[in-house]
């Protein structure tokens, strides 16, 4: 009996262990090409012919960052395009979904559920689908290679927020609603009173996932923008890349600039971020 | 009297609150659609004015070897992607839910590619996959040209697929496995079932929602890819990694054909629908055979 309760724990350590085995090597296979690519960066490219790919740079060297925020390349402007776009796209987005899955759950007019539906259905379109006709339209709009180009399409909502947004408020209790109706509520006070404080980790969940799509948003821009103006920082590193094809310090260190900034955003909302897409696959 | 003011003052409310939307719906979704319809039968080159055609651009797409060649070509990286990246991020999961201690910790670090725009870690894939300075190379000790050897370039790419997305199917499959109950699990366990048995006769059948979703939004957003592909091969070698959507970019903006990108897109479209209804048939079947 005894030795039956030790065999189970050693076997127990064991399985134990080889988890553990599979769990870290899964977790250097994810952050290796990270820890390499941040390292290569810091090198010059004399120092990534010479030594070998994986050693460490020494001495470490900014001159590719230095060199991509210099006069020729411009990458602190493309950083600070693609900032603006996602606030105005996370404002504008946020906002008017909030609005629309406010009428969808707590108002009752005529067509509800048949618009509800419209809403649905066009979260069956594929973004590969409307790339063509959509470029087509802001040509004839002449909104090509503007700022409104690139958040136009974007800026009145999405209706999959419209729909996770639905559900969340749905889930408010009717009571408290009733309440503050005959308080003398009317629907704009309970939604900016009520509705919305109840809902913050919804909300918090829609803002990150807008800013990470945004922020990597590439076919797009590439598009709809030409030349520097309006460049944003995924189309920015592609043609630094074309352009410097083999000089792969510098596009290490413009890929590093590229991420970095979604990588701080996700370290610090991680909890909610990892909760919240279980929650976005099911109801 | 003022119940009915009441009324008329809600819809008037619920209207006005869903106008900024409904607009952006319609004119950046609805109708895109219409115009891609329309678009395919005419003949743009982004330059001179449109000039309908009739249906030739369907006919010439449709007869297109390439445009075939294209569509194989995003199958199989479907079929590269999907079933490994299922089958990892199913161990993945099963390993995370032991209740053992840092499967918090590995559990963030496995999303980290996801949140990551693809087109930047494509590029850094670039250089680790070069066949000069590159790391995998130097890791090896070979010389071997990843991305430019046909044979090789397609899985090249799925397998940085499968590696930035494994972490966040995983998540899908962490918050299934928590749904089911542990009295199942545990009635079996003291019938005698061995946990494989327990895993293929319970905890998989008791997955099947989140398996039907994974396997649904993995098949549509690989049949989508793009991003990853722009990186690191641009279609090339010899068309070996041509997915369609990098064939309706390259339509559209760099061969300026937008009648036929419009009918590319279509055919797409087509397919994405078809491949989506086929996945449904087939899980409500198995479903209501096993009620049955």
């Amino acid at each position: 009996m005894r030795s039956d309760e030790r065999r189970r724990r050693v076997r127990g350590a064991l399985a134990g262990a080889s988890v553990y085995l599979v769990l870290i090597a899964g977790a250097v296979l994810t952050l290796a090409p990270f820890v390499l690519s941040v390292m290569t960066s810091l090198k010059t490219s004399r120092q990534l012919a010479t030594e070998p790919a994986l050693a460490a740079p020494q001495p470490a060297t900014g001159r590719n960052y230095s060199a991509l925020f210099g006069a020729g390349e411009g990458f602190g402007h493309a950083l600070a395009v693609t900032a603006l776009v996602v606030v105005v796209v996370l404002i504008g987005q946020l906002s008017f979904s909030i609005l629309a899955a406010f009428a969808f759950a707590r108002l009752r007019f005529p067509g509800r559920d048949a618009l509800f539906w419209v809403y649905l259905a066009t979260l069956m379109i594929p973004p590969s689908v409307t790339l063509v006709p959509l470029y087509l339209m802001m040509t004839e709009a002449g909104l090509r290679n503007t700022f409104w180009g690139l958040v136009l399409p974007y800026l009145f909502g999405s209706p999959y927020a419209v729909f996770l947004l639905r559900e969340y408020f749905r889930g408010i209790p009717q009571d408290l609603v009733d309440a503050a109706r005959l308080d003398g509520a009317g629907p704009v006070r309970v939604l900016l009173q009520l509705v919305l404080p109840l809902s913050r980790p919804v909300i918090a969940t829609l803002a990150v996932i807008t800013v990470v799509t945004h922020w990597n948003n590439f076919i797009w821009p590439l598009i709809i923008t030409s030349g520097n103006t309006w460049q944003v920082v995924t189309v920015a590193t592609a043609s630094l890349q074309s352009q410097y094809n083999g000089n792969w310090t510098l596009v290490m260190a413009a890929t590093t600039l590229a991420i970095a900034p979604l990588l701080i955003v996700f370290l610090i909302f991680q909890r909610q971020i990892v909760r919240s897409i279980a929650i976005t696959g099911f109801r | 009297m003022s119940r009915r003011s009441g009324r008329a003052g809600e819809a008037l409310a619920g209207y006005a609150m869903l106008a900024p939307s409904l607009f952006g719906l319609l004119a950046f979704l609805a109708v895109p659609i219409g115009v891609v319809v329309w678009l395919s039968f005419q003949n743009w080159d982004l330059i001179a004015p449109l000039r309908p055609v009739g249906l030739a651009n369907w006919r010439d797409v449709l007869t297109d070897p390439d445009f075939g060649h294209a569509l194989l070509v995003t199958a199989l990286f479907a079929l590269m992607v999907v079933p490994v990246q299922t089958a990892l991020a199913l161990l993945l999961a099963v390993l995370l839910t032991r209740g053992l201690p840092g499967s918090a910790l590995f559990r963030v670090i496995y999303v980290i590619p996801w949140v990551c725009a693809p087109l930047a870690l494509g590029l850094v894939w670039k250089w680790i996959f070069a066949p000069s300075y590159g790391a995998l190379n130097a890791v090896l000790g070979t010389h071997t040209a990843w991305l430019t050897e046909p044979a090789l370039a397609l899985p090249a790419i799925a397998a940085v697929t499968i590696w930035s997305q494994v972490g966040y199917v995983t998540l899908f499959f962490i918050a299934g496995l928590s749904q089911i109950p542990d009295h199942l699990l545990e009635a079996a366990r003291v019938d005698g079932a061995g946990p494989v048995r327990v895993f293929f006769s319970i905890t998989l059948p008791l997955l099947r929602p989140t398996m039907f979703f994974v396997l649904v939004t993995s098949v549509i957003s690989a049949f989508q890819v793009f991003d990853t592909v722009y990186a690191l091969t641009q279609g090339g070698p010899q068309g070996a990694t041509d997915v369609v959507a990098y064939a309706i970019y390259h339509e559209a903006f760099t061969a300026f054909d937008l009648g036929h990108a419009a009918v590319m897109a279509l055919v797409l479209f087509a397919v994405l629908v078809v491949v989506t209804l086929a996945q449904q048939l087939y899980f409500r079947r198995r479903i209501s055979y096993e009620i049955g």
